[in-house]
């Protein structure tokens, strides 16, 4: 007795914290609940589900079983696979897990109020997310790292294969248009956030030559050179944009950032890894890694108070002006990264499963790093809640409902149900060094004021001058990350095209091939570049449309991944635990297609793409403006004209999406029930059994006998 | 520090590669960090958005 109090006693206290710092967040009266109570409450849930659920599903769903050797041991070549340390491992896999997007979802979402999207974030990792990463990481471990895509075609079938295969391709397309869409609002008109994150180029390739010829291997002494130069260029930034003729050089509009980035990505997958993408890849993962410790410590040391509202009317009367649609089921779409994303299965299986030293690891390495990422997005929105709702709803409200200045913008909250006074946001915006706030939207901007209220908290001592050295290093942070997913993800584009027609074409599959890099290169960043200039030049505002596309797009992969899951189980015998990863995939799938039945059918204009298709046709037949289109903030026949455009490609995308998910589900259900009933034989790809040599830390515990080999 | 960082790296190819090709040459230390680097960014992967 006195045993098991010992051992549960710890548990129940923190139960019992979780559960007040809940009850705080969900009832407490007052004018403000402070953030502290948030942080809590997710800390203390994550410990409690890590205990407990996660050691359910390593022990009894998925039988880990360490006598048997990884792939990582089997197969050591010192390369990619290799038995790494799981402190190290786990490091590796949450720098290549956590982006920009756990930053931008919850921001975003913040506009129907604190609670919706924190309880999602909190539940959905608990029970969908980190369930994904973790079984996705398992099941690939034991058949040697395939990706998903290879065992969604050995696992469900050839056409199940095919679909997980067009989502993957399409899925990295819409990513890149909008995380480019959200450094290009970023840095418009902003000289010196544009100069500070140009000022990333050159610094890489210095780098990149430091770790190519002169100290190959020495990561540690260059990423120490690069972050000290980064911030000499934040703060050169500061002055470039107080001396008048080089901040009009460094003033760029939307369209010339866009034209910046296509040619940079262009060049970037075209070039050897060496220049750009290797060094920007240390250069971020320090940056990430040291800014997220920052923010944890700094919300502990200034517990802010949250101003936005539990819930705003907008969670249920669907017109948000940030994004339209009601809180089911745009919030779960919005908040992708954080709580479920598809991509983290592409991270779990192929890299992080050939370096596992031990099959138990799964857990903190799958399960543990998501919460960690859950956790960052946590306090993204916490950062986002801290400011206040009216400078929150100036800065991310369609820009066409604001207008240009500070009177019109205020005027425009006030419409909304809250208020801001001009000169309100003109302060604001002089304290972080910009001359406008007013409708900075893709959620950077409002991530880094609110990152900057912190962190000026801490160092308010010396004055509020840093407030706009912390904005800018906020801006820089995401924006520097952005770019090494740019790289990144146009490459992987890359060669996902060349294998393709490389299927047809021999040649084209060499990825060395320059003739076959260009052309994949050219493909793929033409893919994002049209994207990325219809959103920059959407009249009604690029990234409420595209956002919402792109939590579609992420949620679809989850689905992959949890039918691959699901299946996988199964056929394991595991039908009476297979609820682990069925219910998250009926969840998603509900989710997913409910906001693409909303996107595609609604006769709402500012949700349904094809209802405003019509309204746009409409205006452009009767040669005017009809009421729907001005109502959204259209100006002109011609803005009708680019809707007209955009919504039939993104309500065809959305059809497109809708359609993968239920190909590859059905799929699935025909080999589960096909099992279920006997009929079909379930037939394994796991790796044999072979015994393992490594103990718990990774020393070897039998040697061979000599000449074994 | 080094572990986290991988610059031990090195060390343990040697390693490896005394157990599995005894008598061949290794590669010297530039040339196998040039090498890692070109391997590991063979296939960059996804990173989450």
């Amino acid at each position: 007795m006195s045993n098991s109090l010992r051992r549960y006693g710890i548990w129940v206290v923190i139960a019992l914290v979780g559960a007040v710092c809940w009850g705080m967040l969900a009832l407490a009266r007052g004018e403000t609940v402070n953030a502290g109570w948030m942080l809590f409450a997710a800390l203390a849930s994550y410990a409690i589900a890590f205990r407990f659920y996660a050691r359910f599903i390593r022990d009894r769903v998925l039988e880990v079983d360490d006598s048997r050797a990884t792939p990582g041991e089997r197969l050591n070549n010192g390369r990619d696979f290799e038995p790494m340390d799981r402190r190290v491992l786990f490091g590796h896999h949450f720098a290549a897990i956590a982006g920009a997007g756990p930053l931008v979802g919850p921001v975003l979402a913040a506009q129907m109020g604190y609670l919706p999207g924190t309880i999602w974030i909190i539940v959905g990792v608990i029970l969908a997310g980190a369930v994904q990463d973790m079984t996705t990481l398992f099941f690939s471990m034991r058949r040697n790292g395939k990706s998903l895509g290879q065992m969604a075609r050995e696992e469900i079938g050839p056409v199940g294969g095919a679909a997980a295969l067009i989502a993957v391709l399409s899925i990295m397309v819409i990513l890149l248009a909008v995380l480019a869409l959200v450094v290009v609002n970023a840095l418009a008109a902003s000289p010196w956030g544009s100069f500070s994150l140009a000022m990333t180029i050159p610094i890489a390739v210095l780098m990149g030559i430091y770790l190519r010829f002169l100290r190959p291997g020495r990561v540690l002494e260059v990423s120490l050179i690069g972050v000290s130069l980064l911030i000499l260029a934040i703060i050169g930034g500061g002055w470039i944009s107080e001396s008048s003729p080089y901040a009009a050089a460094w003033t760029f509009t939307p369209n010339q950032l866009t034209l910046a980035l296509i040619v940079y990505g262009f060049v970037a997958s075209v070039l050897p890894v060496w220049v750009l993408l290797a060094p920007r890849d240390y250069l971020s993962t320090f940056m990430k890694i040291g800014t997220i410790a920052l923010l944890a410590v700094g919300i502990a040391i200034t517990l802010p108070p949250m101003h936005m509202p539990r819930f705003t009317e907008f969670a249920f009367n669907g017109q948000g002006p940030v994004f339209a649609g009601s809180l089911f089921p745009f919030v779960f779409i919005i908040i992708a990264c954080g709580a479920l994303s598809g991509f983290h299965s592409l991270v779990a299986s192929g890299t992080t499963p050939k370096l596992i030293q031990k099959e138990s690891q799964v857990r903190p390495i799958g399960y543990g790093a998501m919460l960690t990422e859950s956790f960052v997005a946590v306090m993204a929105m916490i950062a986002a809640v801290t400011l206040d709702p009216g400078v929150y709803f100036a800065m991310n409200a369609n820009p066409a409902l604001l207008g240009d200045t500070v009177q019109s913008a205020s005027q425009a909250v006030n419409g909304f149900g809250f208020s801001v006074t001009p000169d309100t946001l003109q302060s604001t915006a002089d304290a972080v060094g910009e001359d406008s706030i007013v409708g900075r939207t893709g959620g950077a901007p409002t991530l880094a004021v609110g990152i900057s209220a912190i962190f000026a908290g801490v160092t308010g001592v010396f004055g509020t001058a840093l407030q706009a050295f912390w904005y800018h290093f906020a801006i820089m942070f995401e924006a520097l990350f952005i770019l090494t997913t740019v790289d990144a993800g146009t490459r992987v584009g890359r060669f996902m095209i060349q294998d393709l027609v490389g299927n047809v074409w021999r040649p084209f599959a060499r990825t060395s091939w320059l003739p076959g890099n260009i052309i994949a290169s050219a493909l793929i960043v033409a893919g994002w570049g049209y994207f990325l200039w219809a959103g920059v030049n959407d009249p009604l505002g690029g990234i409420n449309q595209l956002f919402p596309l792109f939590g579609i797009a992420n949620q679809l992969l989850a689905a992959v991944a949890l039918t691959v899951g699901t299946t996988i189980l199964i056929k394991m015998g595991k039908l009476r635990y297979a609820w682990v990863t069925a219910l998250p995939l009926a969840w998603d799938a509900a989710v997913t297609l409910t906001a693409s039945w909303q996107k595609i059918f609604s006769t709402d204009p500012a949700i349904g793409f094809f209802a405003q298709r019509a309204a746009a046709q409409q205006s452009i037949q009767a040669g005017e403006l009809n009421d729907t289109m001005a109502a959204l903030g259209a100006a002109s026949v011609e803005d009708a004209r680019q809707i007209l455009v955009n919504t039939t490609v993104d309500g065809v995308l959305s059809i497109l999406f809708a359609v993968m998910i239920i190909i590859v589900i059905a799929d699935a259900s025909r080999v589960w029930f096909g099992i279920i009933r006997g009929s079909k034989e379930p037939e394994m790809t796991e790796a044999p059994w072979q015994e393992s040599h490594l103990d718990s830390e990774g020393n070897v515990i039998e040697r061979e006998p000599v000449g074994a080999r | 520090m080094k572990e986290i960082s991988g610059e031990n790296a090195y060390d343990r190819y040697l390693e490896v590669h005394a157990a599995t090709h005894p008598g061949k040459p290794a590669m010297n230390r530039d040339e196998f960090y040039r090498w890692r680097q070109d391997e590991k960014y063979a296939n960059p992967g996804s990173r989450c958005p």
